[in-house]
């Protein structure tokens, strides 16, 4: 296990290298003059070499990508400071450091995807369950009804639906709003809750159908028929056999919802007015921010290859047969 | 005093109204209440148009004016879609900052606004508003007693001095320039590099600080808009001894009523009573709140929902400088309820489709455009009706010398433009020079806009050619003398009620250079010896003077097509109050909010 992770961890670091210098080349090979940009009304030529200088844009090339790919390890120093490792640069719009910008935006990305996971696992696994162990009957029916209607909503709709309903209509909430979880759960849950449910409501009918068609499928398998011809219960059979081996595909969208969401739900946080990594990655983008892009980029790179390394782990839990080698 | 921030907003807010055209320009059903919101804010514009009065030392004195029935206490929420350009005051020139500021900075003078929307010079740092001589070249300033800045430190004329010589310095490059200009020519940075911040000043026949309390300006020509110009919150005070040059923009040092208790960059702000601001000095700002709480990255549609839903917190909140969503504008004004909480007047901004005289040489084309764009088109991609009037020339109706009816190319009568007459204009012109390249900026309005006036223009017979330029660059883009374009939107407006802030910066061929608003090139003699004349007269003789420039300009040499002025309608919370539109501003007035409960 300890060899698998040490492989996995460095063939991260690799990974996250190639991200970061592919972007890096990518975003400045564009035809942006990101000087000029940042440039205000004063804008004269000095002025804009100025500015140059400052955000060392007239450096080389390689330079500038060394700086860059050296500070994430070793800091580096900048006109407004030093910044220490993991140093991602300073944003060009905020003049902030990019990494305390997101660190401060991670807790509500962190809180919407491990929020939005409790609802759409227990909800949606358990519905799915329920309807394949049920099948054929009007539960089934309903439950599979049900997420393929859901499944149609977005998030744009569902979410000023929801805000209609249950905040601007009524008065029954507060707008949306993140109050950290170690402060106070109960705040955190009553600022979130609308989000996370929206947001969920989608994953929850995906996984509800997904449940239901891979358990499904693994009632058919020859290994799970013999097991009832021996006499097995039903119950039994359906959680010890079948479940057991509908968990491998289940797992590895699991692996990928949670590295797409934990990058950032954008639409979420733009539709209830929160501020999470994907309004980051958006502004970033829009502002062509660089170092602010290269940042979300990275970070999110990151979790992405943790939740595969982690997603590979449970592969070799759930079912014996696979081999970390 | 450009509008980036503005009009970038504006622009992801009509991008999001899909419809708004409908809605707002074009329902047949809102008539009155359209009448009824165009007369008043005619009636906020006169108020606008007022000469400002300069106060003496007694009317500079705190503390401000009580608003009947306020009460102190409790926390304003202040909804923004964007983040502050700039919290250093010598970087803030756009309004959105300039609003913020009056709450966290203050300047020698300022601008003191009664409930008629009357406005008056009166002193802030200052005893006054400041008393002139040498015919207006020379401006002397006393400190009041007992200021602090935030940190207890008190305040004096080295630190007003410094706030003065920064701004030469290379890091100040978004501020005004009106006072270094002024002082010291338009090559004024050659003067002071360092900004006085390596303990060399500039000269004492520039600017002098004889004790502690007084601060002395010697100008080389008359300067009768020293003290208005002194109100810019670009020209607030930095104290000396905490000033930290680029990192300042992050946590400036308060001299107003309020301080920075957090701020997250492109999030929220958090702005608590600065204790060492004392009432009776400043009788401008009431600050009747406890605390000011900026939730940024709220589009307009939310705001609007929001403050319409009128839940919770929503109560207590204000629309900072948004505007009432557009597809939401006809259910605000026609419920009464709604339309009682909302404040609404014209802005200072006029924006019109510029002409690079460098490439359009041929008056009869300008002349064709003019007459021909249909300026209500492009006015309802900007909201329509509620968001301004077609405009007939360059001053607003906030401006001093605005004349409602002086319409020289018939904009008002026919606001859709007059193909026939613009074709008639171009039939002898050159096909050579029929083609033309029009510079727009690449977001969502700048895209709508490009369809319009492209549409526009080519069915006056023009051959257009649609060149799309970045948007957070456009300005720059264009700003350059040189640059490859012909047509290209730009807006202005005033910074102090006074024509010099509009004709000077944007038509001067003094200051023309890369990176000047003087965006048409204008080189005209007789242009140059007008804005000359006008600069060295006093206000009354000076009022004929720019309105003879105007009209020479509009007329003679016409440099772009005047397509509309804007106007803001914005909605608070039901438990605020004191909410007023400030004429000087063009926002509701922050200084007199409080919260009924």
């Amino acid at each position: 296990m300890f060899k698998f992770i040490l492989r996995r961890s460095m063939g991260a670091v690799i990974t996250l290298f190639l991200i970061g210098t592919v972007t890096f080349f990518l975003f400045l090979s564009g035809p942006s003059d990101y000087a000029s940009l940042a440039c205000g009304k004063d804008c004269s030529p000095a002025r804009i070499e100025s500015i140059r200088h400052a955000m060392g844009l007239d450096l080389p090339l390689f330079q500038q990508w060394w700086d860059f790919m050296s500070g994430i390890v070793m800091g580096r120093d900048f006109p407004t400071g030093h910044c220490s490792a993991p140093c991602l640069g300073v944003s060009y719009s905020s003049n902030e450091l990019v990494w305390d910008t997101v660190v401060d935006r991670m807790p509500l990305t962190l809180s919407l995807t491990v929020g939005g996971l409790v609802v759409f696992l227990f909800i949606g696994l358990a519905a799915g369950m329920i309807a394949a162990y049920k099948k054929g009957t009007a539960v089934d029916k309903f439950a599979t009804g049900a997420s393929t209607v859901l499944s149609s909503f977005q998030i744009y709709l569902l979410g000023p639906l929801a805000l209609l309903l249950f905040v601007w209509s009524t008065g029954w909430f507060e707008n949306p709003k993140y109050y950290p979880f170690l402060e106070n759960p109960f705040l955190w849950l009553a600022g979130l809750w609308i989000p996370i449910l929206v947001m969920s409501t989608i994953f929850t009918a995906q996984y509800t159908r997904m449940a239901r068609s891979e358990l499904v499928q693994q009632l058919q398998e020859e290994h799970v028929r013999t097991a009832r011809a021996k006499g097995m219960s039903k119950k039994y059979v359906f959680f010890r056999y079948a479940w057991r081996g509908s968990l491998i595909p289940i797992l590895t969208v699991i692996g990928i919802d949670i590295s797409s969401l934990l990058s950032g739900g954008v639409v979420t946080e733009l539709t209830f007015s929160l501020h999470g990594l994907g309004r980051l990655a958006v502004d970033g983008a829009t502002t062509k921010d660089l170092p602010l892009t290269m940042g979300v980029m990275l970070v999110s790179a990151f979790f992405i290859l943790i939740c595969n390394m982690v997603t590979d782990i449970l592969y070799a839990y759930v079912d014996p047969r696979i081999r970390l080698s | 005093m450009r509008t980036f921030n503005k009009r970038t907003t504006r622009a992801i807010v009509v991008a999001l109204a899909a419809g708004s055209l409908a809605l707002t320009g074009c329902s047949s059903n809102d008539g009155g209440s359209k009448g009824e919101s165009k007369a008043k804010t005619q009636d906020e514009a006169k108020k606008q148009q007022k000469p400002v009065q300069y106060a003496d030392a007694a009317a500079s004195n705190g503390p401000a004016a009580p608003v009947k029935g306020a009460k102190a206490g409790g926390t304003i929420k202040a909804y923004s879609e964007t983040d502050l350009t700039h919290m250093d005051p010598g970087q803030i020139y756009v309004s959105d900052a300039g609003l913020w500021a009056n709450l966290v900075h203050r300047g020698l003078t300022n601008f003191q606004e009664d409930a008629d929307g009357n406005l008056t010079v009166v002193g802030d740092l200052a005893t006054d508003s400041g008393k002139s001589s040498d015919d207006g070249k020379t401006w002397t300033y006393t400190l009041k007693e007992g200021l602090e800045d935030e940190n207890g430190n008190p305040i004096n004329s080295a630190d007003v001095r410094h706030t003065i010589e920064r701004q030469y310095a290379e890091f100040i490059f978004d501020g005004p320039t009106y006072l270094q200009t002024w002082l010291s020519g338009a090559d004024y940075r050659k003067d002071l590099p360092d900004g006085g911040f390596k303990k060399k000043h500039l000269p004492d026949s520039v600017l002098e600080t004889p004790d502690d309390k007084t601060i002395i300006f010697h100008f080389e020509k008359p300067q009768l808009d020293v003290p208005q110009m002194l109100t810019m919150p670009g020209y607030a005070l930095v104290p000396e001894e905490t000033d930290t040059k680029e990192k300042y923009d992050k946590k400036p040092v308060a001299t107003g009523p309020y301080k920075i208790a957090e701020f997250k960059p492109g999030k929220s702000l958090k702005l608590v009573r600065n204790d060492k601001w004392k009432a009776e000095s400043d009788p401008v700002r009431n600050a009747y709140p406890d605390a000011w709480e900026f939730e940024i990255g709220i589009t307009g549609p939310t705001q609007t929902q929001r403050l319409i839903a009128d839940q919770g917190d929503d109560k207590n909140a204000i629309q900072f400088t948004g505007s009432v969503d557009a597809p939401q504008i006809p259910k605000v004004v026609r419920d009464k309820k709604l339309r009682s909480r909302t404040v609404e007047g014209y802005q200072p901004y006029v924006w019109q489709l510029n002409f690079n005289l460098d490439r359009v040489k041929n008056k009869k084309v300008r002349d064709a455009i003019t007459i021909g764009i249909n300026a209500e088109a492009v006015l309802a991609l900007d909201g329509g009706s509620y968001a301004g009037d077609p405009a007939p020339n360059y001053f607003a109706p906030t401006l001093p010398g605005y004349k409602a009816d002086y319409d020289p190319y018939g904009r008002l009568k026919n606001p859709k433009g007059d193909v026939a007459k613009a074709k008639e204009l171009l039939k002898d012109v050159p096909a050579e020079d029929k083609k033309i390249v029009y510079a727009y900026r690449n977001n969502e309005l700048g895209q709508k806009q490009k369809a319009t006036i492209e549409s526009s223009l080519t069915s006056l017979g023009l051959d257009v050619v649609a060149k799309e330029v970045e948007a957070a660059s456009f300005y720059e883009q264009i700003g350059k003398v040189d640059n490859p374009y012909d047509v290209y939107m730009t807006g202005w407006g005033q910074d102090w009620p006074s024509p010099s802030t509009v004709v000077t910066p944007v038509y001067d061929p003094s200051q023309l250079q890369d990176g000047s608003p003087n965006y048409s090139h204008i080189r005209d003699e007789k242009v140059q010896q007008l804005i000359d004349k006008a600069l060295g007269q006093k206000p009354e003789e000076a009022a004929a003077t720019w309105q003879e420039a105007h009209e020479y300009l509009l007329e003679e040499i016409n440099p772009g097509a005047p397509l509309y002025y804007t106007k803001q309608l914005q909605l608070f919370g039901s438990n605020i109050g004191g909410a007023r539109y400030s004429v000087e501003s063009s926002y509701i007035n922050v200084n007199d909010l409080f919260l009924k409960s």
